[in-house]
């Protein structure tokens, strides 16, 4: 079934180039977010695998740094 | 029939009470196409300007009295202004009566009168919707095409809208019914309870204006652009109402500034679901440049 579009407020069905186009825009859309959860994730590992290395609690690590 | 003055012993005729009758019913005209100065014989009939360039109608002392009302009509192309001569004359509205405005003039005392004006030109509000709210359902995509003129260099679109499913609602800048996608820059600040953090995109291939959890709980976009229709870069602020998974704990605050650093001189939206469908209703504004 294909994708639906309000266009100028009528609702039709999307035709096949909007769609192609919706849906490179929504892959792309979400490639990005997972990179972004991804970034995220990476930094938490990060910053949990330095406080590993220091034998520290994210508490203690942040009782020393103030 | 102008104001007459009867004396005692005085016998008052038909005719005469016809015509005071008539007048009740069927006002006096003393129609005028050049600019005039009242007289005490104006007094409870109706002037009738007709004059094709503007003109003035002035209110002198000591003609009237306190109670006397006077009607004045405009139905020439030129501007009648009611101007203050030796009397006072004052007004909640204009003193200048447009082509088929009217007035009635009351005096307050000999030389004090108010100006009530009938029909006066409206002046423009300070927002005019440009397109009017329109609703979409299960859609995975909206357009507005031919919205942003230049009437307007500044415009405000609500959104209202909610998911199924979590996604974000972004926005693409449009001219002649084809989307703009790149040059999007962006900068979010998030706040949910006491915690905030900040994002940026930049080089994006359009705005991020909206998250929602899904669970088709209502979120909101109140977004206002920047100069679309000047050749020059566009601008934007949003602020984003998200109700993540509850409207209690689940509030969020975004606000979101960006600009698409084009010069085109954009002339629609769209809005895009980041996967599946959004259904709610949107509506866009131009803020008038004049009072």
């Amino acid at each position: 079934m294909a994708l639906k579009i309000n266009d100028n407020g009528t609702d039709r069905e999307m035709t096949a180039d909007e769609e192609a186009a919706y849906l490179a825009f929504s892959a792309q859309i979400q490639d990005k977010q997972q990179k972004l959860i991804e970034a995220e994730q990476k930094k938490l590992a990060d910053k949990q695998a330095v406080l590993d290395k220091l034998g520290l609690t994210a508490d203690e690590a942040k009782a020393l740094l103030g | 029939m102008a104001l007459q003055t009867f004396t005692a012993g005085q016998t008052l005729t038909a005719a005469q009470m016809t015509s005071l009758q008539a007048n009740t019913y069927n006002q006096t005209v003393s129609t005028k196409t050049a600019s005039y100065t009242l007289v005490a014989a104006d007094v409870g009939t109706r002037i009738v300007m007709n004059s094709a360039s503007a003109t003035t109608i002035t209110v002198n002392t000591s003609l009237f009295s306190a109670g006397d009302t006077l009607f004045i009509q405009n139905i020439g192309a030129g501007v009648c202004t009611v101007t203050a001569g030796t009397a006072t004359v004052s007004s909640a509205g204009p003193l200048a009566i447009p082509q088929n405005g009217s007035g009635l003039l009351y005096f307050t005392s000999a030389g004090v009168s108010i100006f009530y004006p009938s029909a006066v030109t409206a002046s423009a509000g300070g927002l005019t919707c440009v397109k009017a709210e329109t609703t979409f359902s299960a859609s995975s995509s909206v357009t507005a095409d031919s919205i942003l003129t230049s009437s307007y260099t500044n415009y405000l679109v609500i959104v209202n809208w909610q998911t199924a499913a979590a996604q974000n609602l972004y926005m693409r800048l449009r001219i002649g019914g084809v989307s703009t996608s790149t040059n999007y820059n962006s900068q979010d600040l998030i706040g949910t309870g006491t915690t905030t953090s900040a994002q940026r995109f930049t080089g994006a291939t359009e705005w991020m204006i909206g998250q929602s959890s899904g669970g088709a709980f209502n979120s909101t976009t109140i977004l206002n652009i920047y100069q679309p229709q000047v050749a020059t870069v566009t601008t934007m602020t949003a602020n984003i109402i998200r109700n993540n998974g509850n409207y209690t704990t689940g509030l969020h605050a975004i606000l979101t500034t960006g600009n698409q650093t084009d010069s085109t001189q954009f002339d629609g939206i769209q809005l895009l679901p980041s996967g599946g469908t959004i259904t709610g209703n949107y509506a866009v504004y131009g803020y008038s440049k004049t009072v």
